[in-house]
């Protein structure tokens, strides 16, 4: 081999040693790993490139030794990294360590450094003291900052999210399919020791409530042998007896469409469960005592037309079903009776104008054709919008039907009342016949006796002027009998008093408002101003006003009924009232005998209103007849003189 | 028309006017009237054992025409009734007249009504007087036989001859024949009808 051929043997070793070289610095500087190399004789210390950047210097800007380097590790981790650190050598331990180093910007690095255990890369150069320490060290330093602080910052995010499940009364767990393993926040959940490891199905179930071991049971089954997924709660009872409500999910795990298992987790929900529970029975109390109560709740906007609750009573109440679901505001409101939405609209409204609570009565039809009666309470909710309330809703049917109970129980008492006058008048007539017929009893018979008298073949005329005398004195006694009903009846006459007509008509037109309202009929008065008062009996008049009306009323069932009340003042010096209807009108064949006593085309009728009613104008000094109107019904017209009762 | 001398109309009413009246009415026909104004007046009243009718008002104070009529009945007083009333009904006068009541007549009547009336209560009194006194006759005969006579007169009626009489009474036919003669003898029968029709009166009457 020629000095050339060395020579160039030598300059291609040296470019491969020097490519080796800047292929370790490039090599150390992407694995921020650096080496060393401590002569233990010497003290001296060499570092590659890498490891000076490491320590935050510039390669070979100085050379080291243990003092600078001790100086650069951080205080702290000095003691740890150097004390007994011959013993150590010598023992051949410590091959690693790990420490923080601070950078002359002050920057806190951690690296790991390993010491190499083979003490010289020359086989056999392994330089030892007589104490058995190498005199050279080897290793390499590695920056694991980045490295440390993902772990520790792992560490946290593993502390934080056991304290999170642990707060949470939450574990994990995660199964194969085969084999289960449970996080530690697990096990107090179920009671159980974590010591004591991951209880197998069958003790699992053990302390799962009896009455809800099958279902867990099953969605294990599922589990293992359908592969399903799990959502279910049950009850557990834990070794010291307590009961806790756990609610166990698993989802699937499946990786690019492989079935891996389940990951899942426990969670104690019994404040939860306990508090759904109690939600769930208060709801049912609720909807119990509503339906009790025949009571609905609702909140909705009633320009929006928007419900935002209706309780299943509520739903019930309109004849719905609440099972349903949301019934929308127009089929609640066409359930309103036409007749009573004319008369609600408006009250709504002006509610709805002036952000009012309102409280309203109306009946509605439901589908099953049932007319109900409800009564509507609304509450005017003044922080929200325009026309949003919130509400209840009252079947007050049955309280409809009492008040319609006595309100024909009254009537029935009016009537009673009436049928014992009219009782009371065939008593007292009856009484009268009985009185008056014992003295025409005794004229006749004198009158009889009388005659026979004459009549014998030789007339007594002595004992006929005697019985003649008799019939006299029988026919006077007959007459004043007679003065004395009649005097009977002065006794009792009307107390005169000045009336005012219109006030009476007024009067009677209220207190017929019931019945007014019940046959659904339009009441007209047309009454004329400053009529004079007249002198009449205030009780008896009223009578007659409410006799006439009443017929009308009556006599208007299933028609269009309006009933127009007049008054008016005649140029005779007397008052005319004229009561009229749209009703059956007059019987045309009988229409003569209407004011007759006992005349009668109503099945309860006595026949006497019209009879007692003429009576009653009539001793008033008026008149009373009726005439059948051009279009429907009748006009019961009478007059009352007033200048006539002035006098009196 | 037929007067019954010595006959007596009992007139109850409340009003004077009403018996004044009737009293003179029935002078007219010779008739003699008694006027009671109350029932219990009339009650108290021995009534005299002789013909005579009442004429009875329906409405009486405290004690009413139809009561009368009823307390005269439970007491055996057969006194025909005609009941006279201002304010009868037909309920009334039906309940009256199947007591026995003779005529119910409403105030005002006619004067001929109630003397027709009062003619045929007194001919049904008169009736009734002769077959009670018929009766009491009967009874005085009946009393009269002596207790194998009254034996035989039973046999007699059920229709027995005389040898029947006497095998059955274990008699001979002799005695039989004595005691069936006394029988018709005493009781003043002509034939055995006639003492079949007497035996069957007076059992009727002291059944009732």
């Amino acid at each position: 081999m020629g000095n050339e051929d060395v020579q160039k043997t030598l300059e291609e070793l040296s470019r491969n040693l020097q490519e080796s070289k800047a292929r370790l610095e490039e090599a150390q500087r992407v694995a921020h790993l650096g080496h060393w190399e401590w002569d233990l004789e010497t003290d001296a210390i060499v570092w590659s490139d890498e490891t000076y950047r490491i320590f935050g210097l510039s390669p070979q800007e100085r050379p080291m030794d243990l003092a600078t380097v001790q100086s650069l590790v951080h205080p702290e981790d000095r003691e740890a990294l150097y004390g007994g650190v011959d013993e150590d050598l010598v023992a051949g331990i410590r091959p690693d360590a790990e420490f923080r180093i601070v950078r002359p910007n002050g920057e806190v690095r951690t690296v790991h450094a390993l010491t190499s255990r083979r003490w010289s890369f020359v086989p056999g150069d392994a330089k030892r003291d007589s104490a058995g320490r190498p005199y050279k060290l080897f290793g390499t330093v590695q920056d694991i900052t980045e490295r440390k602080r993902a772990e520790e910052a792992l560490q946290l995010t593993q502390a934080h999210f056991r304290e999170g499940q642990r707060l949470a009364r939450m574990g994990s767990w995660t199964s194969d399919g085969t084999k289960c393993q449970w996080s530690d926040e697990l096990f107090p959940i179920y009671g159980l020791d974590p010591r004591k490891g991951v209880p197998s199905t069958e003790e699992f179930l053990t302390i799962i409530h009896p009455q809800d071991r099958p279902s867990m049971a099953e969605a294990i089954r599922l589990m293992l042998e359908e592969e399903r997924g799990c959502d279910v709660t049950t009850r557990v009872i834990r070794p010291d007896g307590q009961m806790r409500y756990v609610r166990c999910v698993g989802i699937r795990i499946v990786e690019q469409g492989i079935f891996k298992g389940f990951l899942g987790t426990g969670m104690d929900v019994t404040e939860q469960e306990i508090l759904t529970q109690e939600l769930r029975r208060e709801r049912a109390y609720l909807t119990e005592a509503q339906s009790l109560a025949h009571l609905g709740s609702w909140a909705c906007n009633l320009v929006t037309q928007k419900i935002f609750h209706s309780s299943d009573e509520n739903a019930r109440l309109y004849g719905f079903d609440p099972r349903e679901g949301a019934i929308p505001f127009d089929r609640f409101y066409n359930t309103i009776l036409t007749e009573d939405e004319a008369a609600l609209r408006p009250k709504l409204e002006n509610a709805i104008r002036t952000g009012a609570d309102y409280d309203v009565e109306f009946r509605i039809q439901r589908t099953d054709g049932a007319i109900r009666f409800m009564r509507g309470i609304g509450h005017h909710n003044p922080s929200q919008e325009v026309g949003e309330y919130l509400g209840i809703t009252i079947d007050i049917t049955e309280r409809k039907r009492a008040e319609e109970g006595r309100e024909k129980l009254r009537q029935l008492e009016a009537d009673l009342a009436h049928m014992n006058r009219v009782n009371m008048m065939g008593e007292l007539a009856a009484a009268l016949a009985h009185e008056i017929k014992q003295p025409i009893t005794a004229a006749v018979t004198n009158a009889g006796a009388c005659l026979r008298f004459l009549e014998m073949e030789r007339p007594d005329i002595l004992e006929a002027r005697e019985a003649a005398s008799g019939t006299i004195g029988c026919g006077t006694r007959a007459a004043e009998i007679i003065d004395r009903v009649r005097a009977l009846f002065k006794k009792t006459a009307p107390q005169r008093e000045p009336v005012n007509i219109n006030e009476l008509i007024r009067e009677i037109a209220l207190l017929l408002q019931n019945e007014i309202r019940r046959h659904s009929v339009v009441v007209h008065l047309g009454l004329a101003e400053n009529l004079p008062e007249v002198m009449a009996d205030r009780v008896q008049l009223q009578q007659v006003l409410m006799n006439l009306m009443l017929n009308a009323i009556e006599a208007m069932q299933g028609v269009s009924a309006h009933l127009e009340i007049n008054s008016q003042q005649t140029d005779d010096g007397q008052l005319l009232i004229a009561v009229s209807d749209t009703g059956l009108g007059l019987p045309t064949e009988k229409a003569d005998q209407i004011f007759d006593a006992f005349f009668t085309t109503k099945p309860q009728g006595t026949g006497m209103g019209l009879a007692i009613s003429r009576s009653i104008v009539e001793s008033h000094g008026g008149r009373l007849w009726a005439s059948s109107n051009s279009g429907r019904g009748a006009t019961f017209r009478f007059t009352l003189p007033y200048e006539e009762s002035l006098r009196t | 028309m037929s007067t019954q001398a010595g006959a007596t109309v009992f007139i109850v009413d409340d009003d004077a006017d009403v018996r004044l009246s009737i009293q003179r009415l029935l002078k007219t026909v010779g008739l003699r009237a008694e006027l009671f104004a109350t029932a219990q007046d009339f009650l108290r009243r021995n009534i005299p054992d002789g013909p005579s009718c009442l004429v009875l008002d329906v409405r009486l104070p405290e004690v009413g025409g139809l009561e009368v009529q009823h307390k005269l009945a439970a007491a055996g007083i057969n006194i025909p009734i005609i009941f006279v009333t201002a304010h009868g009904d037909i309920p009334m006068s039906v309940k009256a007249m199947k007591s026995g009541a003779v005529e119910f007549l409403t105030k005002p009547f006619r004067d001929q009504d109630l003397l027709d009336a009062i003619q045929q209560a007194l001919k049904r009194d008169q009736l009734a007087r002769r077959h009670r006194s018929e009766i009491a006759e009967l009874h005085e005969r009946h009393k009269s036989l002596t207790a194998r006579e009254r034996e035989v007169m039973e046999l007699m009626v059920s229709g027995m001859q005389t040898k029947q009489i006497a095998s059955a009474l274990g008699t001979s036919e002799i005695t039989a024949a004595v005691h069936r003669g006394n029988v018709m003898r005493k009781m003043h029968a002509s034939s055995p009808a006639e003492l079949g029709s007497m035996v069957e009166r007076l059992r009727l009457s002291s059944n009732r």
